[in-house]
């Protein structure tokens, strides 16, 4: 195989062979970790489930010792990307003061060698996530006349005719699934009531090029990137605010990387509204007696380190008591559907990760989870339904749109 | 031993563990032939995780009948390699499925688990319960119970703490040692290691696995210390700071809180950066206890012992030695691995020599590793840091270590130097009289290099009588590393 096989591999090489392959992102145990890696914990627990395992084979293609194999995609793909791993081992590069390894970056580029040099290898769940886009502009093969559904009958400003401060930007996820597009409805309306000047896409809405990088289609991610870029740079407006963490984290960090940058500040609901509920722009008329966790997004908390906005917002919703898991925070354990674990052998892992996540929150006595992340609360929606009691499962925007006692 | 691992035996294999934790995928095989170390893992042809001593005893007389080689693995965080296996026939044993922690009893003060437990969760439990298992020296976070005991000389100090070990020997027969339920005493709880006969559980620590495969143990616990002082004293020379350690040891002989730990000017530089005030020896007495007038009273008495031998304070380290003592809340524990991580490609020079002429030992060593450095030099590699450190665990050994670390970690020439540097490091240290801890691949064919006839003879007879076919862990001991040039990590 000819040396640019491998290159996005060369690329994180610096990460590759700086880990030492301790295995500390495989066991360590401590007061707050009850374990480091989910996929590790739900599977046989072979060391290609660890993310050692996936650099130790990282260097093994590098080095000549492995070839390509459906094995060694099934080990690539075996990985939520939650970077707890990365997290918990702890160790800095001490040149740059960054983390020593980037696991989820050689994860990335493990895929992306794989899927664009031998896609054959790669499951086909994979590659109809990637057909979907390039068809429909969306990883879920809904129709483009669908996208704008959920803002039927709002009366919202339309971002590509009407100047507004705001882009409301909802995401493929929650746009396009029937059963999370009430929530998008909702975050309009809490951002009406707070006065917000803000406008939307409809079925001009782009996708955010979120789940085609984590997939590994690096070059179709690049080109959404850039035409992304050029659209919202168009619209004047001075502010994106996202609704689902995984487009957050894209349009804050990956689009920072591009040639032509983003010029509107990029914000998550919750640091938006956690603002304005502290200038009390909202106003919380409803208690709701309920005790909650609130599960963070790997890509708002470990990723952007975005820990403090929602719990605020918790806070200060009557009625409502936060209660913390034992791993929380920059130790949360993923719920089991980031990196594509959902498409995963048909998302029986993704889905014991979702239980063990609700197991948690139960044992930490909450009587919900929240989230603030449709990908989050679809695969722990999926996990409460094997649940052995009813076990509910909110967005944030769900208990603030209810404290307000709003109608959207 | 000639005998494959033929389909019906596969097939008895995955009857006993299930399907879902046996397989011969070739990716996940590759993973095992890897670990921490740079000298490698285990070539296999299959990979096993059992989840019970049933299974393992079950396996075992398989594999026996059958004559297959079986390799145990813990945490995979060896610093000198695993046995090689052979891909075609191996049958390696993932043993970290097992690591139930099975009773910590408060009354009797012990613990009992898993022997695949990773250490770092035995601690926890322990400690969740207010209890304290002696774990020192070792990255925790990694290295399993059974890995620690069969690894180590004196199973890395928990030696006196093991009451009783759960073993099964090459044949399935299950062994458990010590006073306790099902052992040669019939005792309903687990509290004596030397009752009803031999101390057997002394030749299953630091036999590498090459008697049996551990399974489950017990271990001493003490209630958990919970106050924390330091005293940090600088020295110009090595014999001043020994003589501290001297009068320390020999008043306390197993130093369980309160050890007397030495650091050399690299390892004190990766605290203090390019400080003047780093000394060439700077000790650290680390003292633990249950309440505040015993750690005081026992600091003092480290003072006074200090400034007997010239022991200086400085603001810098009197400044450190407050922080270690004050409570934040958090979990205090330093993670080391994640410090020597960040150093780069590491060549670990640990050794262990008798605490007698240590001073001049000491001497000897710095001068060899940094004749060794500047030929690193000379090669284009960049050493990050270095890391010399020893103390004291009894009254009459030194253990430590002077290690350096290499920035080039993509360079396949820097990880060979560091190899060849461990290995040559080991022998000199070997000639100076050191015999060192660890008892795993490279090591272990180094130590067994020196014994004598008659070791080597009581070596191989109970080796014979407990696993007449030789498939626990074959190669150990019998020098397949020192024979080569090379080994295959990195």
């Amino acid at each position: 195989m000819a040396d640019t096989a491998f290159r996005e591999l060369d690329r994180v090489r610096r990460f590759i062979y700086s880990c030492r392959t301790c295995g500390v992102c495989r066991y360590k145990i401590t007061e707050k970790v009850p374990y480091v890696c989910p996929v590790k914990k739900a599977s046989p627990g072979f060391e290609n489930f660890s993310s050692r395992g996936k650099i130790m084979l990282a260097q093994a293609l590098l080095e000549g010792a492995l070839e390509p194999s459906a094995g060694l995609a099934r080990a690539a793909y075996s990985c939520t990307l939650c970077g707890n791993c990365m997290t918990q081992c702890g160790a800095t590069d001490q040149d740059t003061g960054k983390p020593l390894v980037d696991n989820t970056a050689v994860v990335e580029a493990l895929r992306a060698d794989l899927l664009r040099e031998s896609p054959g290898l790669v499951d086909e769940a994979y590659h109809r996530v990637l057909a979907n886009t390039r068809q429909y502009g969306n990883p879920w093969g809904m129709p483009r006349s669908a996208r704008g559904k959920w803002a039927k009958g709002l009366k919202l400003k339309d971002a590509q005719k009407e100047h507004a401060e705001v882009l409301l930007f909802t995401g493929c996820t929650m746009a396009l699934n029937p059963q999370l597009s009430q929530r998008a409805r909702k975050a309009a309306a809490v951002l009406k009531q707070a006065g917000v000047d803000f406008a939307v896409l409809g079925n001009a809405e782009p996708c955010c090029g979120s789940v085609q990088k984590r997939t590994g289609a690096f070059e179709l991610a690049r080109d959404m990137m850039n035409s992304n870029i050029k659209q919202f740079n168009s619209l004047g407006c001075a502010v994106i605010v996202t609704l689902c963490a995984g487009c957050c984290n894209m349009l804050k960090t990956e689009y920072a990387k591009t040639d032509e940058k983003l010029a509107p500040k990029v914000y998550h609901l919750v640091e938006y509204l956690s603002r304005l509920v502290k200038d009390k722009k909202i106003a919380f008329t409803k208690e709701q007696h309920m005790t909650v966790a609130y599960h963070d997004p790997c890509h708002l908390g470990r990723h952007l380190g975005i820990f403090n906005p929602p719990r605020d917002i918790l806070r200060a919703l009557p009625g409502i008591t936060l209660v913390e898991r034992v791993a929380t925070r920059e130790h949360t354990i993923c719920c089991g559907a980031g990196g594509g674990m959902r498409l995963f052998d048909g998302g029986a892992l993704a889905v014991d990760m979702g239980r063990e996540a609700l197991q948690a929150a139960r044992a930490a006595g909450a009587q919900a989870i929240v989230s603030a992340c449709p990908f989050c609360e679809t695969n722990l929606e999926t996990a409460a339904q094997g649940f052995d009691a009813p076990f509910p499962v909110y967005d944030i925007i769900d208990l603030i749109y209810d404290a307000a006692e709003l109608n959207g | 031993m000639t005998a494959s691992l033929t389909g019906d035996c596969v097939i008895e294999l995955t009857n006993i563990v299930g399907e879902r934790y046996i397989t011969d995928d070739p990716v996940t095989r590759f993973t095992y032939t890897r670990d921490a170390s740079l000298f490698g893992g285990t070539q296999a042809a299959l990979i096993v995780r059992p989840g019970s001593t049933d299974e393992v005893s079950r396996i075992a007389a398989l594999c026996n009948r059958h004559h297959v080689p079986i390799v145990t693995r813990g945490g995979g965080a060896t610093i000198y390699g695993q046995p090689k296996g052979d891909p075609e026939r191996t049958v390696l044993l993932d043993m970290t499925r097992m690591d139930r922690v099975i009773e910590v009893n408060t009354a009797g003060m012990t613990v009992t688990a898993e022997a695949g437990i990773i250490m770092g969760k035995l601690v926890h439990a322990c400690k969740k319960e207010g209890c304290y298992i002696y774990a020192p020296f070792a990255p925790v976070h990694i290295v399993s119970l059974g890995g620690w005991m069969s690894g180590a000389a004196g199973a890395a100090s928990l030696w006196p703490d093991i009451v009783s070990i759960t073993v099964v020997l090459a044949d399935g027969t299950i062994v458990q040692t010590g006073g306790g339920p099902g052992t040669n005493v019939h005792q309903p709880i687990f509290y004596n290691r030397n009752l009803g006969g031999p101390d057997f559980a002394g030749i299953f620590i630091g036999d590498g696995g090459s008697f049996g495969i551990k399974t489950e143990a017990t271990i001493r616990i003490t209630t958990y210390p919970t106050k924390l002082k330091a005293g940090i004293f600088a020295f110009d020379e090595i014999e001043p700071a020994l003589e501290l350690v001297r009068l320390h040891v020999e008043r306390r002989p197993v130093q369980r809180f309160d050890p007397v730990l030495v650091f050399g000017a690299g390892a004190m530089k990766n605290f203090m950066g390019d400080s003047d005030e780093i000394a060439p020896f700077t000790v650290q007495a680390m003292i633990q206890g249950h309440d505040e007038a015993e750690v005081e009273a026992r600091l003092a008495i480290i003072n006074s012992l200090a400034d007997q031998c010239g022991g200086k304070h400085n603001f810098m380290l009197d400044a450190m030695a407050e922080a270690m003592g004050t409570p934040t809340g958090e979990e205090s524990e330093m993670d080391w691995m994640a410090i020597f991580n960040s150093f780069g490609i590491p060549a670990w020079l640990p050794f262990t020599f008798p605490r007698q002429g240590f001073a001049e030992v000491y001497k000897k060593l710095i001068v060899w590793r940094n004749e060794r450095l500047n030929e690193a030099e000379k090669l284009g590699l960049h050493l990050r840091t270095t890391w010399e450190f020893f103390t004291s665990t009894d009254p009459s050994t030194i253990i430590g270590e002077i290690d350096s670390f290499f920035a080039d970690v993509d360079k396949p020439e820097a990880i060979a130097f560091a190899r060849t540097l461990m290995a040559d490091f080991q022998k000199y240290a070997h000639s100076l009289g050191s015999i060192d801890v660890y008892n795993q691949g490279f090591m272990a064919d180094l130590n067994a290099s020196c014994w004598s006839p008659g070791f080597r003879r009581l070596f191989e007879a109970v080796k014979g009588a407990v696993d007449p076919n030789g498939i626990l862990n074959p190669g150990l001991w019998t020098g397949s590393y020192l024979n080569e040039k090379e080994g295959s990590n990195g």
